[in-house]
């Protein structure tokens, strides 16, 4: 019981994280290898207003988030709009966002150094909960809470807002969106923001969650986070949520049964057997294969 | 400084008295991890190493002789470290080097070292294969894991009873798998039956499945191999968890960043260390002060990289003074029972480091000698 | 003369490290050349450095044969991986083949045979700038011929545009599929040099960065022609030295200044200047074609 608990909680951080990474491929076709970059700004960006500023964390949440919102703005503007018209541009939009991504390292390791650090004592709460053989904490319970609420909201989003439809549209569609007068810079721009807000959102919480924020810490979850959205279906918001869940649980349990080695082993084995016997994921409906 | 010291000279000669003894430098290359993976151990290696350059010019270096010590950045991959070297050995002539971070690091880069006839002194590499055992230049004052884990354990056994054991280890990284060899061996020594075994990598932050697992199987205590960066990270989720037993760790978890990072969660944790931090000896009492008053974290990668160039101004002593590399190298085979911030120090035959080891343990935030 | 004999005994491990980064460049150059993202080159370097490794410690294999069969196991495994693999598009490729590369990295931090994470030391260093070098030769002379013929308008066909080259009767599959199999053979030679270069081989040499470094000096150097991964390996691997002086002045800590530069340099060659450096004169010479143009209308 203990052990599906541990992996609800981890799966809302891969959840959380692979929604951001899959609504950008939805959108734009291309893999945003910044995404954990953004994540790791994020939870630095938390730190710095808790431990610096002396914000109170439920403060410091929503402004970390929505400076990662506009991190992610200010990352479309300047390494994938220039790529739009180019014929190769999800590989070069890859490639970009690798450059994106070792920047911000870069600039993270120059600005708080290579250690980790952690939230101060106190600024993150401490009790737990017994739940039906299981303990869960505080942290862990609200973090799911919140994983849930931003999921449900990016639904609400994208099936009750303009915004949502116009995004709809354009995924499906570029062209076709623009003919509709969609302002498909805008929306794109509105994606990129939602995705990032999302990525960081994730950050945030793993940090609190482990009380570790480093410079590399985007490190681990970006790999994961492919497994994710290939489990899930690229483009596929419900399959990142659902694959996200779903590779937490295996996760767990993997170490559970077969021991912790297996681990890392059985995320790319789930991987690669999508890849080869079902590349559009669970639910994905973008075109994998060539023929 | 030159000009001044012309002056002097001038001045003295000028007085009568004759021009100052001839002074010689000695010129060490430390290569250390300042960025990636093992960044955080370089940095705190760089403040022992800097500190103890100005420690010995107040006296344990015969009068006339110098110390100076060239930092450069190994980035904690071996094509640069290989480069610094043959920069240090080539270019800048080096007398001696302080060896690489990482153990695999420094398997790729003291080769060139020992071709080269240049001594080498490993102050963090803990592997037991692969260091010294390349050749008569390299020298380690780090202990292997497999001359503190033992003897740690035991006295721990002695003291807790325990009679099964959980085991948590970290895999991919050299510093911590070989602590868990020992720690396996040990285990068995004592017969204490190994319940359970889990692994994580470096790079993980979530322990609970592990925890969990392991917990489940009711161990009398939970052993673990890990990074100070995880080890913190472990034992406040297993804590968290409702894990109440005993846990012991090895010299990754000797650092005060452990407990920094773990706050409450790291009462009651045993350390099975090569760093006695509560040391009353004095070269250890005047690494803490000189530490602190420099607002240094002193740890146990401090207090070792401080301790190789302790024993490389010994080794220029017993060679009376002089300061080329052959002279340091058998200067190094004469450095025995060194008061230095980790205790007694001595070379083993195989040029490793020998001193006592400590089993500590942490009582209201700071380490302690377990009695 | 002497300080001719002191730059050469310092630098010559920068040299033969840029031969090494040249050939693992070339190896991803192989596959994106028929227009193919493949990161699985770390994997397969792998391979190669711990097979010639365990070969030069437990048999007397004269070293030419050695590093035959580095460079031969990655390429034949590359066959049965690839087949699936390469029906894969673009960014699906990228994914799975990053996936092999941990797997790879994964499996050899738990066999217990190589060591697990210390992995295989005490390689008796055998290679040195001569045979890197000699390898690097007859690679670039591979590519070489390539160029131009058949085969490599085949390639140049099936990066444009490969369903139209399909249907002109060009057989993609094989041709992806020796691509991928040469670049698997390019980098597991690579690995195996590097294994007799540096004593010694270890999981850790053979992950995610790696592979990003690969990638990023071919794309920097120049994906247009086989001589930019070269010029990419060079430059790349020369930065650090050179930033050393800039990390001076500014007081930027090296490490987080030398990827601050890595990144930006990949950001301006990926944004204006796509086909590399090795693609500059050809850029300049358009660039003044245009201005000449320009001014012969207004004037």
């Amino acid at each position: 019981m203990q052990q599906v608990v541990n992996g609800l909680f981890l799966g809302s951080i891969y959840a959380l994280f692979a929604l951001g990474y899959t609504l950008v491929f939805g959108v734009l076709d291309i893999l945003n290898l910044a995404h954990q970059a953004v994540f790791m700004l994020c939870a630095f960006t938390a730190l710095a207003l808790v431990g610096t500023l002396h914000l109170h964390t439920l403060v410091a949440l929503p402004i970390a988030i929505v400076a990662a919102g506009l991190v992610g703005v200010l990352l479309e503007r300047a390494a994938f709009r220039p790529l739009r018209g180019r014929s190769d541009s999800n590989i070069s939009g890859l490639i970009s966002s690798l450059a994106a991504a070792t920047i911000f390292e870069a600039l993270a390791l120059a600005a708080w150094g290579p250690g980790q650090f952690r939230f101060p004592f106190g600024s993150v709460p401490d009790r737990r909960l017994q739940l039906g053989g299981a303990i869960v904490s505080e942290v862990q319970a609200v973090i799911i809470g919140i994983s849930v609420a931003m999921m449900l909201a990016l639904t609400w989003l994208l099936r009750r807002t303009r915004l949502g439809r116009h995004i709809r549209a354009v995924a499906e569609s570029p062209l076709a969106a623009r003919i509709l007068g969609v302002n498909v810079d805008r929306v794109i721009a509105a994606s990129f923001f939602i995705s990032s807000a999302l990525g960081g959102a994730a950050g945030v919480l793993f940090g609190l969650a482990f009380n570790d924020v480093s410079a590399d810490m985007g490190r681990s979850v970006e790999l994961k986070g492919l497994a994710v959205i290939i489990l899930g279906g690229m483009g596929s918001m419900p399959g990142a949520v659902l694959a996200g869940y779903g590779l937490g649980i295996i996760e767990v349990f993997t170490v559970a049964k077969l021991g912790s080695s297996w681990r890392d082993g059985v995320s790319f084995a789930v991987l690669f057997l999508v890849l080869l016997l079902r590349p559009r994921g669970l639910l994905g409906q973008a075109a994998t294969r060539l023929a | 400084m030159s000009t001044v010291r012309g002056a002097l000279v001038v001045l003295l000669t000028l007085s009568g008295v004759n021009t100052l003894a001839a002074d010689s430098t000695a010129r060490i290359g430390a290569a250390l991890s300042l960025t990636g993976d093992a960044a955080v151990y370089g940095a705190t290696q760089r403040n022992g190493i800097l500190l103890a350059v100005e420690d010995v010019q107040k006296g344990q270096l015969p009068p006339g002789v110098k110390l100076e010590v060239v930092v450069e950045d190994d980035g904690s991959s071996k094509q640069q470290a290989i480069s610094v070297y043959q920069r240090f050995i080539n270019q800048q002539k080096v007398s001696a080097i302080i060896g690489p971070t990482l153990s695999t690091t420094a398997t790729g880069a003291d080769p060139i070292a020992q071709m080269a006839k240049v001594p080498v002194v490993a102050v963090s590499n803990t592997a037991a294969k692969g260091i010294t055992d390349i050749g008569n230049y390299i020298w380690r004052v780090s202990l292997m894991e497999k001359q503190v884990v033992p003897g740690a354990m035991k006295t721990a056994q002695q003291r807790l009873h325990f009679k099964t054991a959980g085991v948590l280890y970290g895999n991919d990284d050299v510093f911590t798998k070989a602590g868990y060899d020992v720690m396996k061996a040990t285990l068995d020594q004592l017969g204490v039956k190994i319940l359970g075994t889990q692994t994580f990598a470096r790079t993980d932050r979530d322990f609970n499945a592990q925890i969990t697992a392991l917990k489940a199987l009711n161990p009398d205590i939970l052993v673990v191999s890990a990074l100070a960066e995880n080890a913190s990270a472990i034992v406040t989720q297993a804590r968290q968890l409702g894990w109440s037993g005993a846990i012991m760790g090895g010299n990754g978890f000797n650092s005060p960043a452990f407990i920094k990072n773990a706050g409450p969660a790291a009462e009651g944790v045993l350390v099975g260390t090569a760093w006695n931090s509560a040391s009353p000896s004095p070269a250890n009492q005047r690494f803490k002060q000189a530490m602190a008053a420099r607002g240094f974290t002193a740890d146990q990668f401090a207090a070792q990289a401080y301790t190789g160039v302790l024993v490389l101004a010994e080794a220029i002593k017993q060679a009376g003074g002089k300061t080329g590399r052959e002279d340091i190298e058998a200067g190094l085979a004469k450095v025995k029972n060194l008061d230095t911030p980790l205790g007694t120090f001595s070379f083993t035959p195989s040029r490793d480091g020998e001193h006592e080891p400590a089993v500590q343990i942490v009582k209201n935030g700071k380490f302690e000698i377990l009695q | 003369m002497e300080a001719l004999l002191e730059w050469w005994l310092t630098y010559q491990s920068a040299v033969a490290f840029i031969g090494v980064n040249a050939l693992l460049a070339l190896s991803v150059y192989a596959t994106l050349s028929c227009g193919q993202l493949s990161l699985a080159n770390a994997g397969f370097m792998a391979i190669g450095g711990y097979a010639g490794a365990l070969l030069t410690l437990h048999t007397e294999l004269p070293f030419a044969l050695v590093l035959a069969a580095a460079a031969a196991l990655p390429a034949v495994v590359a066959v049965p991986l690839g087949l699936p693999v390469l029906r894969l598009r673009g960014v699906f490729l990228a994914i799975a083949t990053i996936g092999w590369g941990e797997v790879v990295r994964l499996a050899l931090v738990n066999w217990d045979y190589t060591n697990g994470a210390l992995g295989l030391v005490a390689i008796p260093q055998r290679a040195g700038p001569g045979v890197i070098y000699l390898c690097l030769a007859l690679a670039l002379f591979v590519f070489w011929r390539l160029r131009g013929s058949r085969a490599g308008q085949a390639l140049e066909a099936i990066r444009e545009d490969e369903p139209a080259a399909r249907t002109l009767g060009i057989d993609t599959t094989a041709y992806k599929l020796a691509m991928f199999a040469f670049g698997a053979g390019l980098a597991g030679l690579a690995g195996g040099l590097e294994a007799h270069l540096t004593f010694m081989v270890a999981p850790s040499g053979y992950g995610f960065s790696r592979v990003v470094d690969m990638l990023v000096q071919a794309v920097v150097g120049g994906i247009a022609h086989f001589g930019g991964p070269v010029l990419g390996a060079a430059f790349l691997t020369l930065l650090p030295e050179a930033l050393r002086e800039v990390s001076r002045v500014t007081g930027m800590e090296p490490g987080p200044l030398r990827l601050l530069a890595n990144g930006l340099v990949l950001l301006l060659v990926i944004l204006f200047l796509p086909n590399g450096i090795v693609s500059l004169p050809q850029r300049v010479r358009e660039w003044r074609e245009e201005r000449r143009a320009a001014r012969a209308l207004v004037g």
